[in-house]
């Protein structure tokens, strides 16, 4: 089916079960599906857009108040939403750090992390993770020392994911961010897997900025994210126009730089803006995630040579996984190679694992009801015993 | 201008999005229980109303 000339309905969540690592906790609810049928066109959040003109002062729709709501729900004084966690990484980049700078991240730091230092002519500086796959306080005080050897400076700033993207594992972010601070570091709190998946106060954590992915982890349209950060660094990284056109003499109200005027505008913020409610909603429901994932943990788990290479027991719906020993093995004389397991569940409605993947390959339950869990878990177990697998009742 | 007419053609829109809803919690054998099966058939009544409205307004 088509939706628009060569354009296919996407239709993945509708006749499947997704398990995409990245995807699940970005679907919208039934509220943003609703609010994008209603704000797609362009500038459809502009209607009211009145003086100092500036998309976070908009009233009616509220968004105005959506981001006083951000901030005080990640308790934090200022929030601004932005096209992306990215481009909330940028933003701190460029209020934060010059260039030449060392900027600190670690191991397990997205990609993206990397783009933002470079963005602004700064130098990356990794926190090497320990054997169980951490980013601990101690490898972060041996970093900052290395670092403030070697680049003959002490970092502009931290980064540190509340939950990585490669493994899924919680790091020890309080911790990470004293030491820091005992160098006068500021901490930038990489919330793309936690803000809107589960509980997160930044006053709580002790950082200084905290970023979230809409996209990712909020329900929400992509791009969009958010950028929220304390009284004391919130004019520094939403710092205002000051430039004057040399010829026409204009100037440019209160527009702020490092959002480029006005960030996040049309299907994106409102879609945000429709999940917000039950966003709030469900980071308290995360204890009945992590059950969901259980079971379909404990399934993986009862097929002999599968290994859970993330932490045990497992602390978040994204894992990653080991099966060398077990559907890697049935690929080695399987027709179909390596495609035999994706197209298995295919087959038995299992989106979201990527074509081909036997060996070591990632999942995320978040989302699912407790029915698709058990059918997941069960679908598993079918495909290990059709194919001679060893199962562990 | 019949605003009669938009707002049943986003009530529909907006109803018939509930019944997608329910075709991703429902996936992929899109078996509904009893309680499932009772709210579809409110959604699709309700979706017919808000269609007769737009013919009323329209043809």
């Amino acid at each position: 089916m088509r939706c628009a000339g060569d354009i296919e309905a996407r239709q993945v969540d509708e006749t499947a079960i997704n398990i995409d690592p990245i995807q699940v906790g970005g679907r919208l609810t039934a509220d943003a599906m609703k609010a994008v049928i209603a704000y797609g066109d362009g500038y459809s959040v502009c209607d009211n857009c009145r003086k100092p003109f500036r998309l976070d002062y908009i009233k009616k729709p509220p968004i105005a108040d959506f981001h006083a709501d951000l901030a005080s729900w990640l308790e934090m004084d200022a929030c601004r939403v932005v096209p992306g966690a990215r481009r909330g990484f940028q933003a701190v980049c460029q209020g934060m750090v010059q260039k030449g700078d060392p900027v600190i991240l670690t191991a397990l730091s997205h990609y993206t992390e990397f783009m933002a230092i470079e963005s602004v002519g700064a130098v990356p500086r990794e926190i090497p993770k320990d054997r169980k796959n951490h980013i601990t306080p101690d490898a972060a005080a041996e970093t900052i020392e290395r670092v403030i050897k070697t680049d003959g400076k002490a970092p502009a700033l931290l980064f540190v994911e509340g939950v990585d993207y490669q493994f899924g594992n919680h790091h020890d972010i309080r911790g990470i961010a004293k030491v820091a601070h005992s160098y006068d570091i500021p901490v930038l709190y990489n919330g793309a897997y936690t803000v809107g998946i589960l509980p997160v106060s930044g006053r709580d954590l002790g950082v200084d900025f905290v970023i979230g992915s809409g996209h990712k982890s909020m329900a929400a349209p992509a791009p969009s994210g958010l950028v929220a950060t304390t009284e004391e660094y919130a004019g520094t990284i939403f710092a205002t126009t000051a430039v004057k056109g040399d010829q026409t003499g204009r100037t440019f109200g209160i527009k702020e730089v490092a959002m480029m005027g006005c960030t996040l505008m049309g299907v994106t913020v409102m879609g945000m803006m429709a999940s917000f409610p039950h966003v709030k909603e469900r980071v308290l429901a995360w204890d009945e995630e992590l059950a969901k994932s259980r079971v379909i943990i404990d399934a993986l788990l009862a097929i002999e040579g599968t290994r859970i290479l993330s932490d045990m027991p497992r602390g978040h719906t994204l894992t990653r996984i080991d099966t060398r020993e077990s559907f890697d093995r049935v690929a080695e004389t399987h027709k179909k190679r390596g495609f035999f397991f994706t197209s298995a569940l295919g087959k038995r409605g299992i989106a979201g694992v990527i074509p081909g993947a036997t060996r070591v390959w990632k999942f995320n339950t978040y989302g699912m009801t407790k029915a698709q869990a058990g059918y997941t878990a069960s679908v598993f177990l079918d495909i290990a015993r059709e194919n001679g697998l060893a199962v562990n009742d | 201008m019949s605003q009669r007419a938009t707002d049943a053609l986003f009530q529909s829109l907006f109803l018939l999005t509930d019944i997608r809803v329910m075709l991703r919690e429902a996936a992929p054998l899109h078996q509904l229980s009893a309680e499932e099966k009772e709210k579809a058939a409110k959604l699709l009544k309700s979706v017919r109303r808000q269609v007769d409205i737009l013919e009323e307004e329209l043809i």
